[in-house]
């Protein structure tokens, strides 16, 4: 007689029995109600009218569903056009110019420096990065204060002060410098994920066509090109996907000009068609999706790249000749350009009196170190607060920004390291894949959308409305991709038999994962956490719109400076912001070996 | 002429010396072997002769022409030597067919598509993958993949085909046939083959010369049977030769060798003598292959059967003789229980005395009791 009921119990027993499935089953709940039931909620908010909208639509009351909100937004009107559909245009736009930049900048300096004996290559290597640590305005904000000049805006910056020269307005405001500026941001992200194919790349492939007479320009063409072609549109896919929901850069460069985005149009629509804000949010949720979509159709054809992973013991790198330092050179003066260039246009730009003029005579300390009490500087200056570094507020903003910062990383990166484990153990399950796209999702989630389905979330779930809570959680949702991708990686490494030793002499799995797999692949999972860290540390579109006034972060209150129209604050916050992520940065990566490349997933 | 010339060819990475003052000449059309441990520079010596390697001193000739020289500075690129380059990964671009692969060369040197069809075609018989023509390597298991590798390799039709372990990727049954066809390759391409392995079997029955290397060092450079009957070294000697030769330690002094117990009088091939003074004892190491201890009832020597390893065709015998265990061959389907005693002799003229300070072949000759 066979018991069913027994045999179910004992499957069950068997499979709640490996701790990779529990943590699969765990993480499959509370990723759903992260992910899953906040774009519920917002689907249902962009139905709801609210009383603002009630005036507009007045055959409805406060709270009904309607579907006239989304007509509005979708039906062609000109207020259709202006409010959506040319802001849609727009975001396409600049995100394909973003990827185009990032893939074009990014994948050059790969090949400079992982295929060929171009000089200088280490200090270029860690340069290239700096963009990518910065907050993604930085660049922007640099761009802007470099080029602008009164004939577009109310000052002249840099270049004109230097050289008399005034560019015109596209270069500095509009679709151009916004995709630019952000495809420099996100170009290290490029140089990573190419670079890495790059280096592991086989380097036979190349030497079986050099030795069939084959042109060095075929060679790249025909051969190089090709077998990174699946990196490169994995890599615009992301780029493009970032850049969409980028929104602080349209406010800084396209602003001035009315150039308007979807991410701007959420913000307009804040304040007067709050149902709207999170239609426009689904938008770009569905662009995402739609970019994964396309990612996951892309691969897994018929021509498998697999075999792009052979031994790459001996890489012979293409020699440049004398062309190695007049290319470095190059390179170096570009590095310079877009990484240590800011950081001394932001430092003057927060020292001058006048932020007009760059003359010595100019220059203050009074916004780093001026004395906040002082009634004759109150007086005399506009809005004057005092020396950021003696303000009371902006203490307390470091102290959220690195606490929500630090909570987000230690929460997001062990999530991540536990589904990376659980879903590497029991690949080829179904329910390790679901988990993994799920993982997944929140990275292609645009993060002003994210931040909107949370503040939906929280409407229902009041008590998390305003609370720091709030926020930690969504930073380590939002940033838990990064995570899972550099624990997945790490213990794609990692044979299994490794553990299974350990299982066979009795090992308890918590002793298993303290003391044989995280030691192993230490690096790797603190990328993990590094990466997190330093993405909520120079975040804004994914909480500007979540944090309450009280609890402002620094990222926030550098945004209020510059809407105050008082450049130097904002200039001394972004320089401080910027300080204090590259020193954190270097020291976890001396101290630990942990580096945002290996995060990404390159090598 | 595809005659190739290494002069005093040395590799170095830093203080790390890969291959150390080589000198070799690969005559037209041979068939020779680089063979030796891995780390050994057997590969790094392929790829300095293909140019895909720059050696850091010497000079290489093919064919009459200098194609490197440090100290001329001339160094001429690998795709202008003529050469072809079989890898052991067999490195088929992932992104083309079978036919792309093969033709990919040819469309280099401005070949017609007609002339380009007809000879990828010819290839394609060859090696017997006409079936295949439009898949993609991913698609192929591991043999097919070579034979589409070696394909690619030969259409262009090069004097010079370099093998790098090309064959240590596939399992045991096709790395036997694939042997046989790469030898009869080499008779019908009518090319200088250079191979690089580090199985002896393999270097031994597929080459007209075989050159052994050990830590950058060319040991030993000669056909495979003088190879295996007179070793230049106790280095060649072990890795030449399956079941391995026996050495044992030994005293020669005035004409006579003792070893584990034993005496006799050895007494050289060519009657030259022994550089040793009369009334001298020196230490060696004296050099038995297998083959040359005939297990037979009226043997002269006596031991203890060990332990036996029968392969049907022959079987391996261990020998215990006086606490030293010698390897003996015994050909047919025989097997010996063990700790039975047996007698046996040392036969034949190829019983080699090396020098045991620096493992030097001192003479070649037979065991007399």
């Amino acid at each position: 007689m066979t018991n069913t009921r027994q045999i179910r119990k004992n499957k069950l027993r068997d499979f709640f029995s490996q701790p990779a499935n529990i943590i699969l089953v765990v993480f499959l709940v509370l990723l759903t109600i992260t992910t899953i039931y906040p774009i519920i909620t917002m689907i249902l908010k962009s139905f709801t009218i609210t009383t603002m909208e009630t005036m507009m639509f007045p055959a409805f009351d406060d709270g009904d569903l309607f579907v006239d909100g989304w007509i509005k937004l979708l039906g062609g009107s000109d207020w259709s056009k202006a409010r959506f559909y040319t802001p849609f245009i727009h975001s396409l736009v600049l995100s394909a110019t973003s990827s185009f930049f990032a893939v074009l900048i990014g994948g050059i300096f790969a090949f400079f420096v992982c295929r060929t004996n171009i000089r200088w290559k280490g200090i270029i290597s860690t340069l290239f990065i700096f963009p990518y640590i910065m907050p993604s305005w930085t660049i922007a904000l640099f761009w802007r204060d470099f080029f602008v000049n009164d004939n577009i805006y109310a000052y002249n910056g840099l270049f004109t002060s230097l050289f008399g020269l005034k560019v015109p307005e596209w270069f500095v405001f509009g679709g151009f410098p916004i995709g630019l500026t952000l495809g420099i941001h996100y170009a290290p992200f490029a140089y990573i994920l190419i670079g890495g194919i790059l280096k592991n790349m086989d380097a036979n492939l190349e030497e079986a066509a050099t030795i069939l007479k084959t042109p060095r320009s075929r060679i790249i063409t025909k051969i190089t090109l090709p077998i990174v072609l699946p990196a490169l549109l994995n890599t615009v896919l992301l780029v493009f996907a970032s850049s969409i929901s980028a929104y602080s850069v349209p406010v800084f460069l396209g602003s001035p000009a009315d150039y308007s985005t979807l991410t701007t149009s959420i913000s307009f629509f804040k304040t007067s068609y709050p149902s709207l804000q999170y239609a426009v949010g689904l938008v770009l949720i569905i662009l995402g999706l739609t970019i994964l979509g396309i990612n996951n159709a892309l691969t897994g054809k018929r021509k498998s790249y697999t075999t792009v992973t052979g031994k790459s013991s001996q890489i012979s790198y293409i020699d440049l000749k004398a062309g190695k330092t007049i290319i470095a050179v190059i390179g170096m003066i570009i590095v310079v350009f877009i990484s240590i260039f800011p950081l001394i246009v932001f430092f003057l730009e927060s020292v001058l009196v006048d932020h007009t003029s760059y003359a010595v005579s100019n220059w203050t300390s009074l916004y780093w170190l001026g004395d906040p009490n002082n009634k004759e500087l109150i007086s005399s200056i506009y809005m004057y607060e005092g020396g950021i570094l003696r303000m009371k507020s902006i203490w307390k903003a470091l102290g959220n920004s690195l606490l929500l910062s630090v909570s987000c990383a230690l929460i997001a990166g062990t999530c991540g390291l536990l589904t990376g484990y659980a879903v590497v153990r029991k690949s080829n399950t179904r329910l390790a894949k679901i988990v993994s796209t799920l993982a997944f999702l929140p990275y292609l989630i645009p993060s002003l959308a994210f931040g909107l389905a949370y503040l939906a979330f929280a409407a229902r779930a009041t008590f998390l409305m305003n609370s720091l809570a709030l926020l930690v959680l969504l930073g380590s949702i939002k940033y838990m991709p990064f995570a899972t991708r550099s624990a997945t990686g790490a213990m794609m490494q990692l044979s299994a038999e490794i553990e299974e030793a350990a299982i066979l002499t009795g090992t308890p799995w918590w002793k298993r994962m303290v003391r044989i797999i995280f030691p192993i692949q230490k690096s790797s999972f603190l990328s993990g956490y590094l990466l997190p860290f330093i993405s909520c540390m120079r975040e804004l579109s994914l909480f500007v719109f979540v944090i309450a006034d009280n609890r402002m972060i620094l990222t926030t209150f550098m945004m209020y400076f510059d809407e105050k129209g008082l450049p130097q604050y904002g200039n001394a916050i972004n320089m401080l912001i910027v300080l204090v992520v590259l020193f954190i940065n270097l020291s976890i990566n001396k101290l630990t070996g942990a580096s945002i490349d290996k995060g990404v997933g390159g090598n | 002429m595809s005659r190739i010339v290494l002069e005093n060819i040395t590799k170095r990475w830093g203080d790390f010396v890969g291959v150390d003052n080589l000198n070799m000449v690969i005559d037209d059309r041979a068939f020779v072997s680089l063979l030796g441990p891995s780390g050994c520079g057997k590969t790094t010596t392929l790829r300095m002769i293909a140019g895909l390697e720059t050696p850091t001193s010497g000079r290489i000739t093919i064919d009459g022409e200098v194609v490197f020289d440090s100290e001329q500075g001339i160094n001429i690129p690998p795709s202008k030597r003529d050469v072809g380059f079989l890898f052991q990964n067999y490195a088929l671009w992932p992104h083309m067919t079978v036919y792309q692969n093969i033709a990919f060369g040819l469309e280099n040197l401005k070949w017609s598509k007609e002339e380009i069809r007809t000879r990828v075609d010819e290839l394609l018989a060859l090696l017997k993958i006409e079936e295949f023509e439009h898949r993609y390597p991913s698609e192929l298991s591991g043999g097919q993949q070579q034979r589409v590798a070696i394909a690619r390799t030969l259409a262009p039709r090069p004097k010079i085909l370099f093998m790098d372990e090309p064959l240590s990727n596939l399992d045991a049954k096709l790395r036997m046939e694939m042997r046989v066809e790469l030898k009869r390759l080499h008779l019908t391409t009518d090319s200088t083959f250079v191979y690089v392995t580090h199985d002896q079997l393999e270097a031994m029955t597929l080459s007209s010369k075989v050159a052994i290397m050990e830590k950058g060092i060319l040991k030993q450079y000669a056909d495979p049977l003088e190879m295996y009957n007179k070793p230049s070294c106790i280095f060649v000697g072990d890795f030449i030769g399956n079941p391995t030769m026996n050495f044992l330690d030994a005293q020669y002094k005035d004409g006579t060798v003792s070893f584990t117990g034993l005496k006799a009088k050895y007494i050289t091939e060519d009657g030259h003598q022994i550089n040793c003074e009369k009334g001298d004892s020196k230490d060696v190491v004296l050099g038995i292959r297998p083959e040359y201890i005939q297990i037979r009832d009226e043997g002269a020597n006596k031991g203890t059967i060990f332990s036996t390893l029968p392969s049907g065709m022959e079987t391996t015998v261990k020998i215990n003789i006086n606490d030293t265990i010698i390897t003996s061959v015994v050909f047919g389907s025989v097997d010996y229980p063990v700790d039975k005693e047996v007698s046996f002799d040392f036969t034949g003229n190829s019983i080699i005395l090396f020098d045991k300070e620096n493992g030097d072949n001192i003479a070649i000759g037979r065991l007399e009791f």
